[in-house]
């Protein structure tokens, strides 16, 4: 089950939508990085709100690709994970190091905004 | 309901011959006095206090039919053996006398006074077969203590089901969240946090982010007296979870002792986001929510964008 990729201006959109297999991870994020080059983009929202699991492989690729993506020069924000979801994420130990979270989309291209909009103005 | 329910019970008179037969002389003396008696017990407990206010507040009409219908009952349990019904019936009466304030003791005071009435009428009948007058006495007892039996298991049950409807109300009035502003939400958590309060906290915490699309929320633990490790890992747990959804957590408000005891315990607490007092907390809360760039401090991990 692949993850569809949206383009919106200079950010992507990916929403998970179901249970993804390991394989499908990978691909996912294959695919991702990919598209990231392709359309130049400088943000990335993968919206995980329609899971209610999420293990520690999933958490480790989903920070692989946070990690990966900031090298091809675009920013990421996890968002929608469910309350559920989060709490059993912290008791395995799996707190996604380092990654952007919004509640939901509208407020993960929010910062991805500000945030784009802020190192712009920092000159970099 | 509670287990107990299943298990015991049910009013089982033994129905060998001779004991059927003394229930059934006991019935006989009831229902041939059923009037008078019912009369004088009810004139007895017009003057109990606590009887007299339940007289009072139910209506003659209903109570008369009440009367009717146990009578039915209690027929079709003793004679015909049928006792499902009357059982099921004086379940209903101990929970709705639980529920009235009735206490346990007053239910003795009035079988006890149903007892009075019914003896001396026993041995009028019975006088001069005192073995058949044993019997049937004996059965009587029997009968109402069993009686007492279901009526008092129905009403510790529905006692104990009041407390716990009494300790989740507790624990809903103790565990506020309220919005402050626009995507700030406050927690004032107050008394003693064990680790069962501890968890519904977070419960209602990260649902509370969800349904306010929170950005900022200040957990204020002025109102603790003493946090244990556990719930110190929990507080860091939660944190990090409001995190995972998108919101900061401020801490405020660790007294001295809450604070000597964290370090002490050696609980790592590196990762919160802690101010002294609730003002504090806000203000920060308030910087963050409009600092653009607040949400791009993350300490681990953080790679520097490349342009």
């Amino acid at each position: 089950m692949s993850v569809p990729v949206l383009k919106q201006g200079d950010c992507l959109i990916a929403s998970v939508q179901s249970v993804l297999t390991d394989a499908d991870l990978l691909q996912f994020r294959e695919d991702l990085t990919q598209q990231v080059g392709r359309f130049r983009s400088r943000g990335v929202v993968i919206d995980v709100s329609a899971l209610d699991v999420l293990d520690s492989f999933a958490s480790r690729t989903l920070r692989g690709i946070a990690h990966t993506v900031r090298l091809r020069g675009a920013q990421t924000v996890v968002v929608g994970i469910q309350p559920e979801v989060a709490f059993a994420m912290v008791q395995l130990g799996l707190r996604l190091e380092g990654v952007d979270t919004a509640i939901d989309l509208e407020e993960g291209l929010a910062l991805l905004n500000r945030r784009l909009n802020g190192s712009r103005s920092h000159g970099h | 309901m509670s287990v107990a329910h299943k298990q015991v019970l049910p009013i089982r008179p033994d129905r060998t011959p001779p004991d059927a037969r003394a229930l059934g002389d006991f019935w006989k003396i009831y229902d041939a006095h059923y009037d008078e008696i019912t009369a004088e017990a009810t004139a007895a407990l017009a003057d109990d206090p606590e009887f007299a206010v339940i007289l009072r507040a139910v209506p003659r009409e209903q109570l008369e039919d009440g009367q009717r219908k146990s009578r039915e009952l209690m027929r079709r349990a003793v004679v015909d053996g049928d006792l499902e019904p009357y059982v099921a019936d004086l379940r209903v009466q101990g929970a709705a006398y639980a529920r009235m304030g009735l206490s346990f003791t007053g239910w003795f005071r009035a079988v006890g006074a149903f007892r009075a009435l019914l003896t001396p009428r026993l041995l009028e009948s019975y006088g001069a077969k005192p073995e058949r007058l044993l019997a049937t006495v004996e059965a009587m007892t029997g009968f109402l203590d069993r009686a007492m039996a279901v009526i008092g298991e129905e009403y510790l049950a529905t006692k104990e089901k009041l407390i716990h409807q009494q300790q989740d109300a507790l624990r809903e009035l103790s565990t506020p969240v309220l919005q402050v502003r626009d995507k700030m939400l406050l927690l004032p958590i107050v008394g003693v946090v064990d680790s069962h309060r501890a968890q519904q906290l977070t419960e209602h915490l990260l649902r509370a982010i969800s349904d306010n699309r929170a950005r900022v929320v200040v957990l204020d633990i002025t109102g603790v007296p003493a946090v244990d490790s556990r719930v110190a890992n929990h507080i860091v747990q939660t944190v990090e979870a409001a995190r995972l959804m998108g919101a900061r957590a401020i801490v405020t408000g660790l007294s001295a002792e809450v604070a000597q005891t964290l370090v002490t315990l050696g609980v790592e607490l590196g990762k919160l986001n802690t101010v002294g007092d609730l003002q504090g907390g806000l203000e920060e809360a308030d910087r963050l929510l409009s600092d653009r760039m607040a949400f791009t401090t993350h300490p681990n991990g953080e790679l520097k964008l490349a342009e």
